[in-house]
């Protein structure tokens, strides 16, 4: 089906999870144009929490986290994280009403359930809820028995397990053992506490993978009836994050295997009766991703793809990011000194950027590419970037007729590659990002 | 302090689940004190120091926006469980709205009780659940656009958590409540005058919803009835 040209993946390119992304941010918005925005929202928002914590570091990890084994620091940190619920939720507008609140990290599970509803009191408390839908992360090995009952009594009804492989000797080689038998059982634990959609997070790239490890991972996957897969790719950058030193990086497959992994991955799912979302989430048909994806109503924000399509999301705890249609600003990420401002009452953003006309523009045409394919495309706009799209053009990935750019089926492993040409902070740029598959 | 066995919510506190040498062991780390209406016991902000269970009385969670206005947040009635095990601050103050007594615990007594104590970790647990159903039923309540709403919904909310007697007057599954509080203590949690609570009463009545046999006691009628001026049906 998909044909590999290298020549188009050489660039690495973002993964546009917001557009300018993260690398644009600066330290001249903050804490008061977020404070601005926040009296401005109005309508539908939603939430999400960030939950810096892990029962243990995988190896392969590239979240801002650290362990969970000082209870002191995990109680100072959400004490910190209650005081800006309180903050940002006095300092919001009334006419903002929240539809979703999402729990992420981390694992949200490295807090106790009692933590867990206290966090959800506070919201209650503090912010002008209307019914919202409630999902968190969540990692196999801390989800003790307690939790059923209290994902049931919050109203959970979308939760995500961190999968990434079934294989045995390849969980060792990530640092993440967890058997087969521990991801039926939370499965089980999830639809006994009313959990619609369950999604498995897994991975191609890691170290020793091969094709027959990626098949059984799939097999498992499906035949444990997630609603939804998200297939990512291993992205090795040990400068970034040291931990990841601990994999050996000559075991890890070449871009050709990873193009094929890939490839692999979206066969099999679809071939399983998955609607593929986007270029990496795969969805059942009944699964409300799903229907946002076949309806032309997926968006894309930072947890991947979503079918929220609520246009401020506020991002709280440690490193979270806020995003409202004129600007992005994320929260303090030093952990310490999260703490400290919030100790002093005052909202932590570090660092942002101001959305213009034409950043929103670039975004939603990005947006577009990457949820569903296609964009309409202005002539003037076509003729500045003909020449870069042309290799895409020439070999069947993309084609442009009546003023619409439309990525093909053969095109879809490309999708970030044609939508970087739209990114005007990186046209040349030859800055680091992981690899585009 | 009286012996726990002779305590006026031994059944419904969060330590009924403990046996007689575990309740005495608890009973020496508690201490009974008695708050004046209007007194403080925990303020938002401070170091969390003590947890406890309310025996007699009325008292409210309370915030104050940065407008420097007080906003309640929740009530705690006889058996409420009160404060945060485990947690460093106190969010929110907690203030006497009637003249009540509470048994109460230093956090710190109570923390190590309670790891010794898987039972009452989950209990607490449990507690904390039902803190969250209060706390969403009482902003739906505050949500609420008209005070027949509000006053509706909190005499349900009452109705939940005082001890209700059943009314024998052929009137099938009317209840009577005896109210801790007057007007002006329920106008004050709702944040209404007490004009409009009165008034709102008084309408009730009229609609045969509730009775008011005396100015401290309500009979709820018509359950149905109160539940759809409370917006809930």
């Amino acid at each position: 089906m998909w044909s590999y040209h290298p020549e188009l993946l050489e660039t690495p390119v973002p993964r546009y999870t917001s557009y300018p992304t993260a690398a644009e941010f600066g330290p001249d918005v903050g804490a008061e144009a977020f404070g601005d925005a926040l009296q401005r929202v109005t309508g539908d928002i939603s939430l999400y929490l960030h939950i810096p914590f892990c029962q243990s570091i995988c190896w392969y990890c590239g979240c801002n986290t650290e362990r969970a084994n000082r209870p002191e620091r995990l109680a100072s940190y959400l004490e910190a994280l209650h005081r800006e619920i309180a903050l940002v939720g006095a300092g919001l507008s009334r006419t903002a009403r929240v539809r979703r609140i999402a729990f992420g990290g981390g694992s949200p599970n490295a807090i106790s359930p009692i933590d867990f509803v206290r966090l959800i009191v506070a919201l209650t408390q503090s912010f002008p809820l209307a019914d919202p839908v409630l999902s968190v992360e969540l990692d196999p090995r801390s989800l003790d028995e307690g939790w059923g009952p209290t994902l049931k009594a919050v109203g959970v009804r979308r939760a995500s397990l961190g999968v990434q492989t079934f294989d045995p000797a390849l969980q060792r080689a990530i640092g993440r053992v967890q058997p087969y038998a521990m991801i039926e059982r939370c499965t089980d634990l999830l639809r006994g506490a009313g959990v619609t959609s369950v999604n498995f997070d897994l991975m191609y790239g890691l170290p020793g993978q091969g094709p027959d490890q990626l098949a059984d991972t799939l097999d498992k996957a499906i035949g444990l009836g997630a609603d939804r897969i998200a297939l990512f790719g291993y992205a090795h950058v040990p400068e970034m994050f040291a931990r990841q030193r601990r994999i050996d990086a000559s075991a890890l497959p070449d871009q050709a295997a990873r193009f094929a992994f890939a490839a692999q991955g979206y066969q099999r799912l679809v071939s399983a009766g998955y609607v593929p979302v986007g270029f990496d989430h795969f969805a059942l048909p009944g699964d409300p991703l799903a229907q946002a994806a076949t309806s032309g109503r997926l968006h894309r924000n930072f947890q991947g793809f979503t079918d929220d399509a609520a246009p401020v999301l506020i991002g709280l705890g440690a490193s979270a990011i806020s995003s409202f249609p004129e600007l992005l600003v994320q929260n303090e990420k030093n952990a310490g000194r999260y703490r400290m401002m919030l100790s002093q009452k005052r909202l932590t953003g570090a660092r942002g950027i101001r959305r213009s006309g034409e950043d929103r523009a670039r975004g939603a045409l990005i947006e577009q590419l990457l949820c569903g394919g296609r964009t309409p495309l202005e002539p003037a706009i076509a003729q500045v970037i003909a020449s870069r799209l042309a290799p895409f053009v020439r070999r069947g990935l993309a084609i442009v007729a009546d003023d619409v750019l439309v990525i093909t089926p053969e095109g879809l492993p490309y999708a970030r590659a044609i939508a970087a040409l739209f990114d005007r902070y990186r046209a040349q740029s030859e800055r680091t990002f992981s690899s585009a598959v | 302090m009286t012996r726990c066995s002779e305590c006026a919510v031994r059944d419904r506190a969060i330590c009924q689940s403990l046996c007689e040498a575990d309740l005495e062991e608890l009973s020496r780390l508690g201490r009974h004190q008695t708050l004046e209406k209007g007194q403080a016991l925990l303020w938002e902000g401070d170091e969390s120091l003590l947890v406890g269970n309310v025996v007699d009385g009325v008292l409210k969670l309370c915030s104050t926006t940065s407008a420097g206005r007080d906003q309640t947040l929740g009530t705690f009635y006889p058996s409420d469980f009160l404060g945060r095990p485990f947690a460093s601050t106190t969010p929110h103050s907690v203030i006497a709205v009637t003249d009540a007594r509470v048994c109460t615990f230093t956090r710190s007594a109570f923390d190590g009780f309670a790891r010794k104590h898987p039972d009452l970790e989950h209990k607490l647990l449990q507690r904390t659940l039902s803190e969250l159903d209060r706390a969403r039923r009482w902003m739906l309540l505050l949500g609420s656009k008209s005070a027949t709403e509000r006053v509706s919904a909190f005499l349900l909310d009452l109705a939940s958590r005082l001890p209700a007697e059943p009314v024998d007057q052929g009137s099938d599954g009317a209840i009577r409540l005896e109210l801790p509080f007057g007007r002006q203590e329920i106008a004050d949690l709702l944040g209404l005058t007490i004009e409009t609570v009165s008034r709102q009463i008084t309408q009730l009545k009229h609609d045969r919803i509730i009775d008011t046999p005396s100015r401290r006691a309500i009979v709820i009628l018509d359950r149905a009835g109160l539940e759809a001026c409370a917006g809930e049906l």
